[in-house]
């Protein structure tokens, strides 16, 4: 079996990306109409949805609180998703500290305290690993949140970076995942500053600011991504509703980027 | 399940006047950790680790198992959290709060995912006989940081845990008992600890070492687990308030020597109990 | 002053008095010779008025009739406060039991505020209720919200002995800065002070005082080194 080289003589990855090149992102705004508000975010192979619900009554009433609204995350991994094929536990750690992480990453930037002691519940199912798990919902969850119209204070973008000797990379796959030291990074990008930093590779102190910024960086690109994306449905639902009668062809969800 | 009722609003203004000025509510200034205190059991590998009020008792127990078939040249290491209502009175056993799962977790990065301990050497004989040490964490007060306070208590016991000496010829396994021969102490690779930070007021004042109060006040929380070689092993700022990069890295810069001091009196601590006890060699 | 058990019998003093009163810690059954036992550890007192009761050391806040406390408001109902006394049930505080309230003009009292209240009815059988004015002039006599200071948790015997005249601390904190206190039956003591250091040292003081490891001694020293 051949070794896997991160970055070959000619400085190109595995998959033939530069160094600094994102993998196709593609996203579907309202791919469940029965939510509130949800989202289909792929990058490269990796595939998730979020759906949205709320804010609605809570069904736990003793955790609510009385001046902001609740908001829980639920995570499920579909057993089809990795590799082999898998069934996990409900209960899993891993799935439970996955599902803590995105919930304080949305907290305090979704404006809870218009909605107390209500319930904002996100729910994400992940469809296709190919690495970068984390920021992928991240960014579901972005556009899931902006899809139901709850009021956010920015968009919350991810990105991942890894390390080979010198050289800085983003938006790793899975096979670059496990080989190299890697951190995933939530910006909110109007302002610069980053809200969610997970790093579980061994990397030395001073080789770490430079791949941390970077990825910063990449997040903020990766909102203008986004942000076209929500803004060309947005243009297609306002036509529809001065318009009124038959859809336009470029009114027609393109389906072909999944 | 009842919710720890919440700081009253003359708390938290408080709290966040003060540090604004550069004073906590228990003296400390904003970068001063509290007091560590490290106490031996009779047996080895039983260490209890005071920081403050908050107590975390750790023990390492080792038993010869069958490796797993797909890596049958090394040790298993199991890491059990307990969690109680000892603790504090919003912990219960059964389900996991969320706080429980974000520490046990980070635990879990810390010794295992970083390779701190050297499974390989644990392994008796290739496939068929393997040490699997079981690393027990029990909680027993929760004054604030109780993360610092178990991975200290946690590098401690694999410390001064000594096994069984063991002698191989061929398929023949003999394991010593300690009186027959003096017991080994674990391989490790390198010794990662938490260092954790809470981020308090308007200004996002950093403190290290919060205590229960802080937490539950604190706009957010960062914790990083660093070896004193200075590799960063485990970087977890799960959400909370927004932080431009630079505080990350001042973050980062402060738990470096923080990690420093812990490993000095660690290993200060280790020096003082060996003293105490005898290994008479017959 | 003995120190007792639960079960220990007390042997009143001889010749027999005619009334004994038994305060708290103390029972007398009915068994022949109605034998008065203490069913609290603790220290016994008596006064030569025939008065014993038994000083425990306890965390948990049982509510007892005309006892200031503090309180955290946890709910706010329609016309009423739910108040957090560290009793097994939150009190009840009517939103007219302050000074000067009518029906047009009420104090608005946050989730969170701090009150200092009078436990005007702690029935075994029902939630406790409380008030903000003293009962038989209904004046504020110091009731009502605590604003600003900060709030520290101690023992319901520290609390007892900071109330006491003649107890060292809070006369000898007096010296070195002006301050304000409020001390509560339920193990609660609100301070306020002019500096936040000033602050942070009365509630470490009243932390040292309230850890059973530290003498007294080292809390007078403690006092005495301070430098606000």
């Amino acid at each position: 079996m051949s070794r896997f080289e991160p970055l070959n003589a000619g400085n190109l990855r595995s998959d033939g990306r530069r160094p600094l090149e994102l993998r196709s992102f593609s996203a579907q705004l309202t791919t469940h109409p029965s939510a509130d508000g949800s989202a289909s975010v792929s990058h490269g192979l990796t595939q998730v949805t979020a759906c949205v619900y709320g804010p609605r009554e809570a069904k736990n009433r003793g955790q609510t609180m009385h001046d902001r609204a609740l908001v829980n995350v639920e995570v499920s991994v579909a057993p089809w998703a990795g590799e082999m094929r898998r069934q996990r536990a409900r209960g899993d750690k891993r799935t439970l500290e996955f599902a803590a992480s995105i919930k304080a990453t949305f907290e305090p930037v979704i404006q809870t305290t218009l909605y107390p002691r209500s319930e904002i519940h996100i729910h994400i199912h992940v469809l296709q690993l190919d690495g970068g798990l984390l920021q992928a919902s991240i960014n579901a969850t972005t556009l899931a949140l902006i899809d139901a119209g709850i009021p956010m204070l920015d968009y919350v973008s991810s990105l991942s970076a890894g390390l080979y000797l010198t050289t800085a990379m983003l938006d790793l796959t899975s096979i670059e995942e496990s080989d190299l030291p890697s951190v995933t990074v939530a910006v909110l990008p109007r302002s610069g500053k980053v809200t969610l930093v997970s790093m579980e590779t061994r990397l030395h102190v001073d080789r770490f600011e430079e791949m941390f910024k970077l990825a910063m960086e990449g997040g903020k690109v990766l909102r203008g991504e986004m942000d076209r994306i929500v803004r060309e449905r947005t243009a297609a639902l306002a036509r529809q509703m001065e318009g009124g009668g038959g859809t336009k062809e470029e009114d027609k969800m393109d389906t072909d980027d999944l | 399940m009842p919710r720890e009722a919440e700081p009253s609003i003359n708390q938290r203004d408080f709290v966040f006047s003060a540090v604004q000025q550069g004073i906590r509510v228990d003296g400390r200034t904003p970068l001063q950790a509290r007091q560590i205190a490290i106490c031996f059991g009779n047996e080895l590998g039983w260490v209890e680790c005071s920081l403050g009020k908050t107590r975390v008792i750790a023990q390492v127990t080792a038993t010869v198992t069958r490796p797993s078939p797909e890596r049958p040249f090394e040790g298993i290491l199991l890491i059990t959290t307990e969690f109680s209502p000892m603790a504090s009175s919003a912990y219960e056993t059964g389900r996991p709060s969320e706080e429980e799962v974000t520490i046990s977790r980070m635990l879990e990065k810390t010794i295992r995912r970083s390779e701190a301990l050297d499974r390989e050497a644990l392994c008796i004989l290739t496939g068929k006989k393997v040490w699997a040490l079981r690393l027990t964490l029990h909680f027993l007060s929760d004054e604030g940081d109780l993360l610092d306070c178990a991975s200290v208590a946690a590098i401690t016991a694999l410390r001064h845990f000594r096994k069984p000496d063991v002698e191989v010829v061929g398929d023949e396994v003999t394991i010593f008992s300690p009186e027959e021969r003096a017991p080994v102490p674990l391989s490790l690779h390198h010794q990662p600890m938490c260092v954790s930070f809470a981020f308090l007021g308007p200004a996002n004042v950093l403190v290290v070492d919060p205590t229960h109060l802080e937490e539950q006040l604190a706009n957010g929380t960062m914790s990083i687990s660093l070896n004193a070689q200075r590799e960063i092993c485990v970087l977890q700022k799960a959400g909370g308030v927004a932080l431009p990069a630079d505080e990350v890295m001042r973050a980062v810069n402060i738990a470096v020597f923080r990690v420093r001091e812990l490993s000095d009196i660690v290993s200060r601590a280790l020096e003082e109990d060996s003293k105490t006890r005898v290994i008479e060699v017959r | 002053m003995s120190y007792v058990l639960p079960g220990d019998v007390l042997t009143p003093p001889a010749p027999p008095p005619k009334s004994l009163k038994l305060g708290p810690g103390l029972l007398m059954l009915h068994t022949p010779g109605n034998p008065v036992i203490a069913h609290r550890p603790g220290v016994l007192h008596s006064t030569p008025k025939q008065q014993h009761w038994i000083e425990t050391e306890s965390r948990r806040y049982i509510p007892a009739s005309q006892e200031s406390v503090i309180g955290v408001i946890a709910y706010r109902a329609a016309d009423a406060y739910r108040v957090d006394i560290g009793s097994a049930h939150l009190a009840t505080l009517d939103a007219l039991s302050f000074e000067g309230a009518t029906k047009r003009n009420r104090p608005n009292l946050k989730v969170g505020n701090l009150v200092y209240a009078r436990v005007s009815l702690a029935n075994r059988d029902m939630d406790p209720e409380l008030e903000c004015f003293d009962a038989t002039t209904r004046k504020a006599d110091g009731f009502g919200e605590l604003k600003d200071g900060f709030m520290v948790e101690c023992s319901l015997g520290t609390c007892r002995r900071l109330l006491d005249s003649k107890h060292f601390l809070l006369p000898s904190l007096a010296q070195k800065f002006p301050f304000e206190v409020a001390v509560g039956m339920n193990g609660r003591v609100w301070l306020r002070a002019g500096s936040v250091k000033a602050t942070v040292a009365i509630s470490r003081a009243i932390g040292m005082l309230d850890d059973r490891q530290t003498s007294d001694d080292e809390v007078a020293a403690f006092v005495q080194l301070m430098d606000v």
